[in-house]
């Protein structure tokens, strides 16, 4: 799939995230640890040295400062809340299994950001591939009344023109490229820098950038020419 | 010639779009261009009408998110997750095997006898079992009808279950690579001919 961000084994980061020693001379100049990165190291420790209850309690800290950006992430991705909610589900859940080979040369807001997308990625592909061979079942409406349920104060009218307002935007989103796609809603969702996307995604900050201006472009372009 | 100077030294949208992550992200926008944008009015419009794209696309996504994905349902994510790492870093339980209840049952049904008289009442009940069926149940449907038997007919569904789905992807993934071999190329065409589920329900 052209979405495929992930990079060649030697430029980035590996299948669990950890940073290549390419990347970590990269990082070099990489700010004070923040405080879900300490946190991190903190759950790492304590695995290591056998005290996983610690570690457990620890980790749903972490959980509840980075669940909710994971969760809008992942919905936008695949645009299913069931499918999304397992996403963020099987992220957390790796990232722990796996967090003795966490290494803090990079945010944990990056490791984790990159372990969330590739499995956004795996169940995107997967996701296509059913709606190619079955008929799929109709999930987006029962997702759609909950957003309207929402807003309950909200005239028909109103919700009318907002539904239609988000289903083209999904739609302009949907129709860019799968780097396009994926730098955009890591800049626009997850609040990263061009810099940090460049770490999750093995691309060059340049090509990240590039892409970003494409990205938008084509949105302005899609966006414009129907309203 | 002026003019076209003057549009030259505009700022290209590559450096508005840098101009406005830089905001978003709380940082100072090249100075360059933040003194440009604060002179040309031309370079403030394209600059706040992106702005304006972008903020309608980021909060209508979020509003959406965020509308399906409740603190309640956060809740109960992290619940499940702190249910599903519960048992990771721990080592598996060996269930010991019931050994007494084992030698028991083999020592009651070890007796010749017994066993032989078991066999024979198993095979004589699926005997009667079996002649009873081809005379009643075949007959009082006079054969059988492989067009009505709804378990025969394929229904194309997404599986729900976690098991069934990768089941599913498992298959598709096998259909598709066959469909990618050298010798099922010929069967291309018919594939074309072929109405598709998805387009079926797509067309009704």
């Amino acid at each position: 799939m052209s979405g495929d961000l992930r990079p060649v084994p030697d430029r980035t980061i590996d299948a669990a995230g950890v940073p290549e020693p390419a990347a970590r001379g990269r990082a070099a100049a990489v700010p004070p640890l923040s405080d879900d990165t300490r946190l991190a190291v903190a759950i790492r420790s304590f695995v290591e040295n056998g005290q996983m209850d610690e570690a457990r309690e620890q980790f749903s800290e972490l959980v509840t400062q980075h669940q909710r950006r994971a969760s809008r992430i992942a919905y936008q991705y695949l645009r299913d809340a069931a499918e999304a909610d397992e996403a963020v589900q099987d992220a957390f859940v790796k990232v722990f299994s796996h967090i003795t080979s966490y290494r803090e040369a990079w945010p944990f807001e990056v490791w984790f950001t990159r372990i969330l997308i590739n499995g956004c990625l795996d169940r995107r592909k997967a996701q296509m591939r059913r709606d190619r061979w079955m008929a799929g079942a109709e999930v987006s409406s029962a997702d759609e009344a909950r957003v309207s349920a929402a807003h309950p104060g909200d005239d028909p009218e109103h919700r009318l023109l907002a539904r239609e307002r988000r289903a083209r935007i999904a739609s302009a989103i949907d129709r860019l490229d799968g780097r396009q796609r994926t730098v955009f809603m890591l800049s626009h969702y997850g609040d990263c820098t061009p810099r940090e996307i460049s770490a999750m995604t093995g691309l060059k900050e340049s090509t990240v950038r590039v892409h970003l201006f494409r990205a938008v472009r084509k949105l302005r372009g899609l966006l414009g020419a129907r309203s | 010639m002026k003019a076209l100077e003057a549009l030259s030294r505009h700022v290209q949208d590559e450096r508005l779009l840098d101009a406005c992550l830089a905001v978003r992200q709380g940082e100072r926008p090249d100075p360059p261009v933040a003194e440009h944008l604060a002179d040309c009015a031309t370079c403030r419009v394209r600059y706040e009408e992106l702005v304006q794209v972008l903020d309608l696309v980021r909060q209508e996504g979020e509003t959406e998110a965020d509308a399906i994905f409740t603190p309640e349902r956060l809740r109960q994510q992290q619940m499940q997750i702190a249910r599903r790492i519960e048992h990771v870093g721990r080592a598996a339980r060996v269930i010991s095997f019931p050994g007494r209840f084992v030698r028991r049952t083999m020592t009651a049904s070890a007796t010749p006898s017994a066993s032989r008289w078991v066999a024979a009442a198993a095979a004589a009940g699926l005997f009667i079992g079996a002649a009873l069926g081809a005379s009643y149940g075949w007959g009082a449907r006079g054969g059988y009808d492989l067009a009505n038997d709804r378990r025969m007919t394929p229904v194309a569904t997404r599986g729900t279950a976690p098991g069934e789905v990768a089941a599913d992807d498992a298959f598709l993934s096998e259909l598709e690579l066959a469909l990618e071999r050298p010798h099922t190329r010929e069967l291309r065409a018919f594939d074309a001919l072929t109405p598709h589920v998805r387009e079926i329900r797509d067309s009704q």
